[in-house]
């Protein structure tokens, strides 16, 4: 966003929550990525509530926060996996396609695939993206194929090509927002394993950081203020945004004055701004005459199916993912509920985690469980990445009681996946374990299909659409209420997709930019 | 005492790996926040988590002392409801055990019987979350002393690696559109 109207002629200041740090800084450090906060917001500075029912008390969670999201220059492009899978055109119409859903806000986009193909185009070709174009008989239209060929496949890849040949389906190489060459200043992939959850210490993976950030700042109009923590956008009498008010890394309160605001921080973080932004003219928050800021937040679902074979694949080693399939994506009503999703061959989280969730597929301690630990080299996942229905119940608020270190309302989060979504994650995980077994593991197992309690996926919560009554912004992203206010992020999404937002969530801020830059042009805003 | 969770910032938590890292080097397996008492139930609770075998467990990854220095600083938010839930633990197992006197000084098998009944409970869910991260943690917090978790996965701790990466990549003739399966 700032890049593209930067490179426009607009002065543009970023103001960011967390620091700017250098790619020397990122680790390998599990305990201090995942679990203290030291790329993302943490459970201490930054508390959160959780409830999973609008009648109950939320309550804080203490180890991680529910919604967790980078909290420093490059945001979740941090520490993502990185796989950038195209939306297919059904997401942007699936309703009108299969009818309402009662007791859901499923809805169309106001824009279709068509819209944004040149953008998941230039994202491509601008962020950098390693992949096969044609390969999948699934895949939506394509102006251009990818600028990258895909990484190497890893022994997890192999085996998931095998078993689903074996079963008819439609194995490809994952898309990767990760060099498998050097590309425009960034080296390639060194393999080292740590992406999910980690940032890349040699800028292969591709962070906003190193991208689009460094040619905003090239341009000479374009101001990076880290540790900004932005409180309040401030309106006047007119319903205008004048600027934005901000905690500066002294925790002093300070103002920045704008032509207009574009709010760009995240599906968490951006419907908490608009809250906190309440005033007299509007009560329940800036821009929420809808009364859906912070509504129909949506996760997506990750299912897992896990495998050990006889030898060894350490898939601890290089990225997460290098073979998907999409046959399940689109909804079948022979199912018999809503729901799809995309299947992928991976390690899942590094040493700690994995021993803490994975390996916790049978006895969770003891002599077997220390066995279970001894088949790390020799275990591979099939994970599911599908839908999520938007409910109203389903949301951010601000919690009434718990405050953040800055005195701010946390983020209170109420959450609880549709029946179906469930359904479609055990139908998907069968068919992960499918694989498996085709592929010769010598055992499978299934992750208990739970509702979620947490997300990195953090959507829906500032919806588009043409109707002012029924969504906060409108087709391009400017809010339906304050003329010069613009949010684009994860919770612009008005569908949840089928996993693997960033790509979507990156080719609206690109479509985004060039529109706002054309009505500051022609004095529209 | 239970000592309050207080909210501490990177910084400190920067220090307290500081300071793990300078006592890893000294070798140094000092107890400062748990009591006697509780370090040594805790580390019983823990080696059965992952127990010694024919190779080293959480005694030898010396997971007590990570744990020790995480209630003590970056984990001190989870530290006044541990130390209850570890309070009313002893209290119950001293109850069914009255001879034996502490969880620690069980048998084994005693011990193995004991902790099927109770590892549902939330002290349970903690002890055993604290033993893996003090596991499979970076040695220099305090745990997974000499890289013994990572040898228990056969994990290698590198910044570069190259293919093939295991047994099934080896070989790999290169992807394929499958003609026959293309509908």
């Amino acid at each position: 966003m700032a890049r593209e109207l930067s490179q426009r002629g607009l002065t543009v200041v970023v103001l960011e929550q967390g620091p700017r740090l250098s790619l020397a800084s990122f680790t390998h450090d599990e305990l201090k990525e995942w679990y203290l906060g030291g790329i993302t917001n943490d459970a201490v500075e930054n508390p959160q509530t959780f409830r999973d029912d609008e009648g109950k008390q939320a309550e804080v969670q203490t180890l991680k926060p529910a919604l967790w999201y980078g909290r420093a220059v490059g945001g979740a492009s941090l520490h993502y996996t990185a796989n950038y899978w195209r939306f297919h055109e059904i997401d942007f119409i699936e309703r009108s396609v299969l009818g309402a859903i009662a007791g859901t806000g499923f809805a169309d986009w106001p824009i279709t695939y068509a819209d944004l193909e040149p953008y998941y185009t230039k994202v491509e070709w601008e962020v950098g993206v390693s992949g096969l174009a044609g390969a999948s008989p699934f895949d939506p239209p394509r102006t251009k194929p990818y600028p990258m060929a895909p990484l190497p496949v890893k022994s997890s890849g192999v085996l998931f090509e095998r078993g689903a040949r074996k079963l008819g389906l439609h194995p490809v190489p994952a898309p990767m927002a990760i060099n498998s060459q050097p590309y425009r200043g960034r080296m390639a992939c060194v393999h080292c394993g740590f992406c999910h959850g980690f940032a890349c210490e040699v800028g292969a993976k591709a962070s906003t950081l190193t991208t689009v950030i460094p040619e905003a700042e090239a341009t000479g109009r374009c101001e990076v203020r880290p540790e900004s923590y932005v409180v309040r956008i401030q309106t006047n009498n007119e319903k205008r945004a004048t600027g934005v008010a901000y905690f500066d890394r002294d925790r002093r309160e300070r103002f920045q004055r704008a032509r207009a605001v574009v709010v760009c921080a995240n599906g968490a973080e951006t419907p908490r701004l608009l809250l906190m932004s309440a005033n007299p003219r509007s009560p329940h928050g800036l821009a929420n005459s809808s009364g859906l800021v912070g509504k129909y937040l949506m996760f997506n679902y990750s299912g897992r199916a896990s495998g050990v074979f006889e030898h060894e694949l350490n898939e601890y080693k290089s990225v997460q993912v290098t073979r998907i399939l999409h046959d399940f994506y689109d909804s079948d009503p022979k199912r018999g509920h809503y729901g799809g999703g995309g299947l992928d061959a991976r390690i899942g989280p590094q040493p700690a985690t994995w021993a803490i969730r994975t390996a916790a597929d049978g006895p969770s301690w003891g002599s077997a469980f220390k066995a279970r630990l001894r088949e790390f080299t020799r275990t591979m996942q099939v994970a599911s990445h599908s839908t999520s229905l938007a409910l109203e119940s389903n949301n951010v608020t601000l919690d009434p009681v718990v405050k953040d270190a800055w005195g701010l309302p946390a983020i209170r989060v109420t959450y609880k996946d549709h029946p179906d979504d469930l359904e479609t994650v055990r139908f998907l995980q069968d068919r992960g374990a499918d694989i498996l077994d085709a592929a010769g593991a010598l055992r499978v197992t299934q992750t208990p299909v739970a509702a979620q309690r947490s997300s990195v996926h953090l959507l829906g919560t500032c919806r588009m659409g043409n109707d002012p009554a029924t969504s906060v912004i409108d087709r391009y992203h400017r809010s339906h209420e304050v003329p010069n206010l613009f949010l684009c992020d994860g919770s612009s999404l008005v569908t949840s997709g089928r996993g693997q937002p960033t790509m979507t969530i990156q080719a609206l801020a690109f479509r985004a930019g060039e529109h706002i830059a054309r009505f500051a042009r022609r004095g529209e805003i | 005492m239970a000592t309050a969770a207080v909210p501490l910032p990177w910084s400190v938590i920067a220090q307290a790996v500081h300071e793990g890292h300078v006592s890893a080097r000294r070798g140094d397996g000092t107890i400062s926040w748990l009591s006697a008492a509780e370090a040594a139930d805790i580390e019983a609770v823990a080696s059965q988590i992952v127990p010694t075998d024919d190779s080293p467990g959480a005694r030898e990854a010396g997971v007590v002392y990570f744990i020790d220095r995480a209630l003590a600083s970056f984990f001190s938010r989870l530290a006044a409801d541990y130390r209850a839930q570890l309070a009313a633990f002893q209290a119950a197992c001293r109850e069914r055990h009255p001879s034996a006197g502490s969880f620690a000084a069980l048998p084994s098998e005693g011990q193995i019987e004991y902790l099927k009944e109770i590892d549902q409970t939330p002290f349970f869910a903690t002890t055993r979350l604290l033993t893996l991260l003090g596991m499979f943690s970076l040695p220099v917090y305090g745990g997974n002393r000499n890289g013994v978790g990572w040898k228990l996965l056969g994990f290698e701790d590198a910044h570069v690696f190259g293919v093939p990466f295991g047994y099934y990549d080896r070989g790999y003739p290169g992807f394929v559109i499958d003609p026959v399966s293309l509908k």
